[in-house]
């Protein structure tokens, strides 16, 4: 993780001196930065609860989930986030909020049916340290500069045209294949920081709720895969052939720009904390 | 935990605070003298449980000590699991400072297994025109009183008035919005 953060940062600081030797101005840059900052630090939380639908619930509406929350942030010696629910049959939880304190914790109504209570915990300690260890703010600042360069790539070749003489002209092309590159390597490395902080997250969970078989059950049932209920004898025959799980995971490639690790690389981690319980 | 470590998405339990646990045991005094709350003879430790055989093994030494200590003290136990899938070793034992002794070894007990995190609450019960709480929050290491009423309310302007009284004989949490309240519980 320290690795892509390292490299982030390198490709970041390497883009914003290309920036500020070419005919950028300086205070555009700076001023541009301000702005999208503070609108995505600060708004992004209210945007997504709204956009998902989320309506933030109190203790006497939602007694169980209070209380489940409140244990964990008690044991880890956390603050107690907002609790807010969506309501619709897929199965979700996320957290949002620009610090410790302004955080929100919500979970879709999919989710409680779908869940008994221990995998629930699982699943809200998994958000609850999404929460402590900062990820709306790390990924904001992990994808403000590579917003940055997909702008200039989709806006340059417009604005290219404008200037008539030669120096300028080849500037704007140095420009853009820049940001272009900064673009596309900046975008793997968020998705693999992303990817990171997925597995911390798990960890975090496999930690504070002392049990990381409650997560693998979880991340089982929200994907949509079941421990059979069927009676062997029952499945067993030629039938049985058709109950085969069709394998999960995509090709290397593919995981390159995925979020979310696999559910398979996420249940063997977390199979691995297992073990260091025990030792 | 630091925030550098927050940053690395490192997680780590805090390790129970367990130094304050005794003040219980004078407060108790001006407990029943000047607020009318007598101990109600019972007191229970929440413990989060933990998918591992050292944990159970663990576990297993704080029932074989208790099967000794309540030989010497006469205290009854339980251990049983809340609705939540928390551990409760709950205490009774009409007097108050057995309740105290074995409240203490019980989480030193677990501390010295290395389960210290594992450690969530401990709770005296107290009785007087109704029936009070004080928690423990062992990652805090401070008290904070609970009195549940009708359904699931608590009576809040109660507890801030023993908090008040209480302030100066025990250590009092001082962040009101980390007294969880803790329904269910087995005592």
């Amino acid at each position: 993780m320290l690795l892509t953060m390292g490299l982030l940062a390198v490709l970041y600081l390497g883009f914003l001196a290309v920036l500020l030797t070419m005919h950028v101005s300086q205070m555009g840059i700076i001023l541009f930065m301000g702005a999208f900052m503070f609108l995505q630090y600060f708004f992004s939380d209210k945007m997504i609860l709204s956009s998902m639908g989320a309506k933030i619930v109190t203790e006497s509406e939602m007694p169980e989930l209070y209380q489940i929350v409140s244990r964990l942030c008690a044991n880890a010696d956390l603050p107690m986030p907002k609790i807010a629910v969506v309501k619709t049959s897929m199965p979700n939880a996320f957290a949002t909020g620009r610090n410790q304190k302004n955080a929100v914790v919500a979970v879709t109504t999919g989710i409680m049916e779908r869940l008994n209570k221990s995998e629930l915990e699982a699943v809200l300690a998994h958000e609850l340290t999404h929460v402590k260890n900062r990820d709306m703010m790390v990924m904001t600042i992990a994808t403000f500069l590579s917003s940055m360069a997909q702008i200039l790539v989709q806006w340059l070749p417009f604005m290219g045209g404008g200037s008539r003489d030669r120096d300028s002209g080849s500037n704007f092309i140095v420009l853009f294949l820049v940001s272009l590159v900064v673009w596309i390597v900046s975008f793997i490395l968020i998705r693999t920081l992303s990817r990171y902080r997925e597995f911390a997250a798990d960890r975090g969970a496999a930690i504070m709720t002392g049990q990381p078989s409650n997560l693998v059950s979880a991340l089982k049932k929200i994907s949509g895969f079941r421990v059979p209920t069927e009676d062997l004898r029952r499945v067993e025959g030629p039938v049985s052939a058709l109950f085969i799980t069709p394998a999960i995971s995509g090709s290397s490639f593919m995981r390159l720009f995925s979020t979310h690790p696999t559910l398979e690389d996420r249940i063997a981690a977390l199979q691995k904390i297992e073990m260091e319980l025990e030792a | 935990m630091g925030f550098l470590d927050s940053i690395l998405g490192k997680t780590k339990l805090p390790e129970a605070k367990t130094e304050k646990l005794f003040a219980i045991s004078t407060a108790a005094v001006t407990l029943d003298a000047s607020l009318g709350y007598s101990a109600d003879g019972k007191a229970g430790v929440c413990i989060k449980p933990m998918e591992s055989s050292r944990y159970e093994a663990a576990r297993a030494e704080i029932e074989d000590l208790l099967k000794l200590s309540i030989k010497e003290t006469g205290t009854e136990y339980k251990i049983e699991k809340d609705e939540y899938n928390y551990v409760w070793v709950v205490l009774s034992d009409p007097d108050f400072e057995d309740l105290v002794t074995n409240i203490q070894m019980v989480s030193q007990v677990l501390m010295e297994q290395g389960f210290g995190t594992q450690l969530l609450a401990a709770v005296y019960r107290f009785r007087g025109e109704e029936v009070i709480y004080w928690i423990y929050n062992f990652k805090l290491g401070s008290y904070y009183p609970f009195v549940p009423a009708n359904g699931r309310q608590r009576d809040t302007s109660r507890e801030f008035r023993l908090k008040a009284i209480m302030e100066k004989e025990m250590p009092i949490e001082k962040d009101e919005s980390r007294w969880y309240p803790m329904w269910g519980m087995p005592l």
